[in-house]
């Protein structure tokens, strides 16, 4: 009996957590950070955010961006896709062509007036009447440099295209590469080229009308600006990604890099002198405005389910609130910028230790972000075959031709128009 | 027979080039793992390392889920190489030794399957999981690993077969012996090396599988070695340390069931080789 008794209190007692954990909606967002410290941030806030609302629980499943595309489809597919899913412009098409997205254009008109988005990261995903992902942060490629090795050689930090070089060939010595550009046939490539396109005159890909308009003069410019400049390059670097390039800089075997930040790397790996890190943004052909590429990373929410749809919306809107969004951000301090105007000022933001220490430079990062552009999301409209195009790489193909196989830039971006036109179709 | 002096040197300078050869990647994987992450990058390369740190196996066993990574492979490998051997063995006795009709074409169409290139099959493959509620389950993997595998062990093992002598066998069945104890007793025992080798293929390709382990698995609690780590090394910053200290662990279980089995491997090889 009295067992009984103790079992039936000790039932009493568990009934209200049961039933909470029972009634609690169960989100679960997949995002592409791996690396075990954002992972292990992504928690810090989704524990922040578990305890603060008892009827959600929101758990975090990381997925690898070689991956995702294919595994997206085929799990929500199953029925076992998530809610929330990080993103970046041209995954968005994908999902939303098989018909996995609704606009989310009033929440982010909401969110928008309270935090103030940076204009050019909701614009990324704007398009066919609707808008398919709320901008989280924003990613923008940058020149970075030794301020003492330019000094060194009597060179001065380089706005326009014949700077740039003249600058790559001076800092060509002594087995040092005086820039480390990548020429592989790899998204970093794609990335690298298109900053020098879009400084070039060469932004838009497609015409109004949804036709390609890759082969023009200023793209064929483009390139064979890129390509003089890649002499100027280690012989590895038609196999290089970020990593690569990164290592080149940190080891200074490489002067000068495009990247979208090293200060993680050069502080960890390197000499760590925040005084000596330079910034500026790409030279511009002819010095005029400075342009660069930028990926609005973003989240989309795709659940079906009321509840759970409300759920990621209160998860999405707790990780911009500026208390919440400089810890978010500072997952990888220095690489992720802020997309709000109140992010962009939030004492969360500039209090790590890391942000404190090259604050310098990540103001720059930020100013020259606010000029970010995106191969086929310029234009206020997009188009799917974006997709195809990006994940094919045809921009860095198109620059193999050249430095790889001797095409002239003409050729190459002849044939490169007509293998966006083929895997449109 | 007496080898002139050059020819032995001549041999000497062959091994120790093909030594150098294979081994070298792995002496630069393992000596860099535990040197700082200055040397690791430094402009001019060190052979033999001039620093001493374990801050990267620190790092990769406290800071990330590559213990978790590591179990998972060793479980899904070890079943796979498991189940491979239990259904290849007798798949491969009975194509060699029972007759029945269309052995000839059966046991040429498994090789198809062999041959059939993993990513064609992935998202049909996914669906097909998903409704058997096997997504996200390690036994998905164990399953596609065996399914991958057993073609070929069949086909290798019973080339090991028909290189047992005859007259063995017939002795045993004049003694009176079932089938499955002439297997059991007699063939098992003498294509011992034959497991051996077909064990070691079943198990390096289900420690490496990283198609279907990326797509299958959904969760971080039942990642795999190679999808796990690829994860952790990261994309736009890569911690080199890290990854060369998380590329020597995943070697050590390779090495290791080499080292434990290697004689009958190389001995397996052979013997296949000259049936």
């Amino acid at each position: 009996m009295k067992n009984i008794l103790k079992l039936a209190l000790a039932t009493t007692m568990l009934m209200p957590a049961a039933a909470l954990a029972q009634d609690a909606v169960e989100v679960t967002l997949w995002h592409m950070e791996q690396p075990p410290h954002r992972v292990a941030r992504v928690q810090e806030l989704i524990d922040a955010f578990n305890a603060a609302n008892p009827g959600i629980v929101v758990k975090q499943e990381p997925q690898n961006w070689g991956e995702v595309y294919a595994k997206t489809p085929a799990a929500l597919a199953a029925g076992q896709g998530p809610d929330m899913l990080f993103a970046i412009p041209d995954f968005t098409p994908i999902l939303k062509d098989i018909g996995a997205l609704t606009s989310v254009e009033d929440f982010v008109k909401e969110l928008d007036e309270k935090h103030d988005f940076v204009d050019s990261t909701v614009e990324a995903y704007s398009y066919d009447g609707g808008v398919w992902a709320v901008p989280l942060y924003n990613m923008a490629m940058n020149l970075w440099y030794r301020k003492s090795v330019l000094e060194a050689a009597g060179v001065e930090v380089p706005t326009t295209w014949d700077e740039w070089r003249a600058a790559a060939e001076k800092l060509s010595v002594d087995g040092v590469s005086g820039m480390g550009l990548p020429a592989n046939k790899q998204l970093y490539t794609d990335q690298t080229v298109y900053s020098v396109m879009v400084n070039g005159g060469a932004t838009e890909i497609y015409n109004e009308d949804g036709t390609l308009r890759f082969d023009n003069p200023e793209t064929v410019g483009a390139y064979e600006f890129y390509t003089d400049l890649h002499q100027f390059s280690p012989a590895d670097s038609t196999s290089w990604t970020w990593g690569e390039a990164e290592a080149c800089f940190s080891s200074q075997t490489c002067a000068m890099v495009m990247q979208f930040s090293v200060i993680a790397t050069y502080d960890t790996q390197a000499e760590g002198d925040a005084s000596d890190l330079g910034v500026a943004a790409i030279p511009s052909k002819d010095g005029g405005e400075h342009n660069t590429i930028s990926y609005a990373n973003a989240v989309m929410l795709l659940s079906t389910d009321e509840a759970k749809m409300e759920a990621s919306k209160k998860f999405v809107s707790f990780l911009l609130e500026p208390e919440n969004y400089g810890r978010f951000l500072n997952m990888e301090p220095g690489l992720f910028m802020p997309v709000t105007a109140d992010g962009a000022e939030a004492e969360t933001f500039w209090s790590d230790p890391m942000v404190e220490k090259y604050r310098e430079q990540i103001e720059t990062v930020i100013e020259n972000s606010q000029n970010g552009r995106l191969f086929g999301f310029t234009s206020g409209r997009t188009f799917p075959s974006i997709a195809a195009i990006s994940a094919q790489n045809i921009i860095a193909e198109t620059l193999q031709s050249i430095v790889v196989s001797g095409q002239s830039a003409a050729e190459a971006v002849a044939a490169g128009q007509a293998r966006m036109e083929e895997v449109a179709q | 027979m007496n080898r002139s002096l050059g020819l032995n040197a001549a041999l000497v300078a062959c091994i120790a080039f093909f030594v150098t050869l294979v081994g070298l990647p792995f002496w630069w994987v393992v000596s860099g793992s535990i040197k700082i992450p200055q040397e690791i990058i430094a402009r001019t390369p060190t052979m033999f390392p001039q620093s001493f740190t374990l801050q990267h196996y620190q790092k990769l066993f406290d800071a990330s889920a590559y213990p978790v990574y590591l179990v998972n492979s060793l479980i899904v490998a070890a079943s796979s190489t498991v189940l491979t051997l239990l259904l290849a063995i007798p798949a491969a006795y009975a194509f060699f030794r029972l007759v029945f009709p269309a052995r000839g074409v059966l046991y040429r169409t498994i090789l198809l399957a062999y041959a059939f290139p993993s990513i064609v099959v992935l998202i049909p493959l996914f669906g097909l999981f998903a409704k058997v509620g096997l997504v996200d389950r390690l036994p998905a993997l164990i399953i596609v690993n065996v399914a991958f595998a057993l073609p070929f062990s069949i086909w290798m093992l019973r080339s090991f077969l028909a290189g047992v002598p005859k007259e063995i066998e017939e002795a045993a069945v004049m003694d009176g012996a079932p089938t499955l104890t002439i297997l059991r007793r007699i063939m098992i025992p003498l294509i011992a090396p034959g497991i051996a080798s077909v064990g070691i293929y079943a198990f390096v390709t289900a420690w490496t599988e990283y198609v279907f382990a990326s797509v299958l698995i959904l969760s971080d609690a039942k990642r795999t070695l190679p999808v796990g780590f690829s994860g952790i090394i990261g994309q736009y910053q890569i911690d080199w340390g890290l990854l060369l200290a998380g590329a020597t662990v995943a070697i050590v279980p390779v090495v290791a069931i080499f080292a434990l089995i290697g004689r009958g491997f190389v001995s397996g090889l052979t013997e296949g080789a000259v049936k």
